[in-house]
């Protein structure tokens, strides 16, 4: 006889045979047993080096000398706001970021729309799309730059064709065009991950209620605001909050493309904080900048639970 | 009983953990083979060199044949990222025993307490080693390097576009702009932020080439008369646009081997590389035709490791490669640099390169580009200076306040 039990996991007995031994996986430690390992991770890789780095932000700390270290309290965050190349680095960073969370998500939304849509070729459309998402950063950084190249790039031939072209060519080496370059770049890279997202989201949007606004007489853009807007608001709340964060600590594309130049014009907090713990050799300045990077995204991330804790609420729209 | 056996379990897991990490940390190795032979790492950027890397590697291997108890093996570190890469693992008492370094990097090194002094490992008056370079190996008494490569920068100009070189800086600007038509410049410099390194290296030229210094020993004259005249000359050939704006070395040298650029000031390092792009290009050297004959010197010495266990072995090294026959080979190797003693150029070097008396003859007027007085503070200074003058380039300042604010600022740098 089979006796099956139907409190907790199902188990199965037979007589004459031995019982098995209850598994551990139904014990008070499991949930802790497989959390171990990401907690374990996130100790080493995470709040070791983050203490590490709030310690070194108050010391004097060259990075040829790493280990002797001068205690100096507030004084390279007193220099570092004191500097007001430090300020134009935080003001390109702000750009940077809006620049890339707007319009990342709003051509992503925008593609979205389009691939939802029924149309021959949609599927190869779709997979085109993911392309630049799916390139390697570098090898972008680098392909962009070959494009951009004052004297054999695609791009300055272009625009010299249509009247555009910028005098002697170097769009990255111009203070004026260098941030708009990189800006454009990577948002080539990033928006396809979001029009995959949204489209996602998009493609869960409920048909019928689609259908009962047009019958009610809505039309595109009221039917978007009041349905659709409706059902993919809490992803596009998500996607500016990565991309945010994303674009808060982007170093390898900037870098590459312009190191920060020309005379700082694409330089943000990661390729400042960079260029102090390597080319300046000044660890302590640069874990300083590192803690402001931190809590611009601690404000970043409480502002948007924030955010979204009051749209639950009802009390933002 | 479950939660023992749970308990166990955990147990076990972490076991398992601990023993991973135990297998992955001991991955390290301490360069000793086990037997009996010191294997050390020479880490050079020249290893990289298209056309002189094999060559260099060649020339250890025949080191390691003539020796029983040391081996060194070679370590190429790209150019652009090599003494970032290589300071950082030596302040964290690691890295390579031996180090081939650029000046600014070997000054900051040095500072540090990150190389080892060399008195005790060789006796540098057995040796005939070039005065003129020699002397920034030593600081205070203590030798900390000997010259592995010394390259002066002269002209670089193609015969083809340019029959007779200018010997005036008016005759070399005149050149410039009368060459400079459709896709072929009259002339490549580096004029990018990114290549902040080699953008100091070629206004080191315009500086010293017009009278004037970074320093005079005690205090900064960045900002001094003919500083200021000396980087206008270049400014004026910058807003000429008889350069490839926007270029970078590559991109420019390349259009050089293409004979796409007419001049160009470079040292004799590059002698095999421009070879190697273009073996028919016909081009010729002469000295830097400004006021003044002072030029920069790529100087790079050869270091070893403070936190090296193989010391002795890497001075071993060193006093081979001071051997004259090694010496004279290493020399034909890297073209029309010097090396760091007297070395006579063979007939058939001459024959092949008949301008390297040129590049020889600039080594009494050569300089190494750091900030003498303030060696160790180079590669600071030179980010700011290089910054202040690319905004004077990009139309961001007049270079006269560009250079006043990069004064103010590398006194604060360096007080």
């Amino acid at each position: 006889m089979t006796v099956v039990e139907q409190t907790g996991a199902p188990k199965t007995t037979t007589p004459g045979r031995p019982r098995r031994r209850p598994s551990p996986l139904g014990s008070k430690w499991t949930p802790y047993l497989f959390l171990a390992p990401a907690a374990l991770f996130i100790l080493v890789f995470q709040a070791v080096p983050l203490v590490q780095e709030v310690y070194l932000s108050f010391t004097r700390t060259r990075l040829l000398n790493p280990t002797r270290s001068e205690w100096v309290g507030l004084d390279n965050f007193n220099r570092i706001f004191g500097d007001p190349e430090f300020h134009r680095t935080l003001l390109i960073t702000v750009v940077y970021v809006i620049t890339c969370v707007v319009v990342a998500i709003g051509a992503g939304l925008a593609v979205a729309l389009l691939l939802n849509k029924k149309f021959r070729g949609r599927g190869v459309a779709r997979a085109l799309v993911t392309v630049p998402w799916a390139a390697p950063g570098i090898a972008v950084a680098l392909i962009a730059t070959w494009m951009l190249n004052a004297q054999y790039g695609i791009v300055n031939r272009f625009l010299d064709a249509v009247g555009l072209g910028v005098p002697g060519g170097a769009i990255l080496d111009s203070s004026r065009y260098a941030l708009p370059a990189v800006l454009a770049t990577t948002i080539w890279q990033l928006f396809p991950f979001t029009s995959v997202v949204l489209l996602s989201a998009l493609q869960s949007v409920p048909q019928d209620l689609n259908e009962a606004a047009t019958v009610d007489g809505a039309g595109r853009w009221a039917t978007f605001r009041a349905v659709t807007w409706q059902v993919i608001k809490p992803t596009v709340g998500l996607l500016a909050l990565l991309m945010t964060i994303w674009s808060l600590r982007r170093f390898e594309l900037i870098w590459l493309m312009t190191k920060g130049g020309p005379v700082g014009a694409t330089e943000t907090l990661v390729i400042d904080l960079y260029s102090q713990a390597f080319d300046s050799k000044e660890l302590g300045s640069a874990a300083a900048i590192g803690m402001v990077g931190v809590v611009i995204s601690l404000i970043v991330i409480i502002g948007s639970r924030l955010v979204a804790r009051a749209v639950e609420k009802g009390e933002v729209r | 009983m479950g939660n023992k056996r749970a308990h166990f379990g955990i147990a076990r897991a972490t076991c398992a953990l601990g023993l991973v990490a135990t297998l992955l940390t001991g991955c390290g190795s301490d360069g000793d083979s086990g037997d009996g032979v010191t294997k050390l790492t020479f880490a050079a950027s020249t290893f990289g060199d298209p056309g002189r890397g094999p060559l260099l590697t060649k020339w250890l291997d025949e080191f390691n044949q003539s020796q029983t108890k040391v081996q060194v093996s070679a370590a190429a570190v790209p150019y652009p990222t090599f003494g970032q890469t290589v300071l950082t693992q030596m302040g964290s008492g690691k890295g390579p025993d031996l180090v081939r370094f650029d000046m600014p990097e070997f000054e900051a090194a040095s500072d540090a307490g990150l190389i080892a002094p060399l008195d005790k490992v060789i006796d540098a008056s057995k040796y005939d080693l070039l005065k003129q370079p020699d002397q920034f190996m030593v600081h205070d008494g203590v030798r900390h390097g000997v010259i592995f490569e010394a390259s002066n920068y002269a002209m670089f100009y193609n015969a083809d576009l340019i029959p007779t070189p200018p010997t005036t800086y008016e005759q070399f600007t005149s050149t410039a702009k009368s060459l400079t038509k459709g896709d072929v410049f009259g002339l490549a410099f580096r004029q990018t932020e990114a290549e902040e390194a080699g953008v100091w290296q070629d206004i080191f030229n315009y500086v010293y080439g017009f009278g004037g210094a970074w320093s005079d020993g005690k205090n900064l004259t960045i900002n001094s008369p003919e500083n200021l005249k000396g980087l206008q000359a270049f400014k004026d050939l910058y807003d000429a646009n008889v350069i490839p704006r926007g270029a970078d070395a590559a991109t420019f040298r390349r259009m050089f081997a293409e004979g796409k650029v007419g001049m160009e000031l470079n040292n004799g390092g590059y002698v095999t590389a421009t070879r190697g792009q273009n073996a028919k290009l016909n081009f010729n050297v002469a000295p830097i035709p400004f006021p003044v004959r002072k030029q920069g010197a790529i100087l790079a010495p050869i270091v070893i490791n403070e936190a090296s266990e193989g010391k002795d072995e890497a001075g071993t090294f060193i006093k081979w490669a001071l051997e004259p026959q090694n010496q004279v080979k290493l020399q034909e190797i890297l073209g029309a640099s010097s090396v760091a003693t007297t070395t006579q150029r063979s007939a058939e070097a001459l024959k092949a390169t008949p301008f390297l008396p040129v590049f020889d003859g600039l080594t009494e007027t050569s300089l190494p580009q750091i900030v003498l007085g303030f060696e160790a503070k180079t590669p600071d200074i030179r980010k700011v200076v290089v910054q202040n003058v690319v905004a004077a380039l990009q139309g961001k300042a007049d270079l006269k306040s560009a250079l006043d604010r990069a004064q103010q600022q590398a006194s604060e740098l360096v007080r």
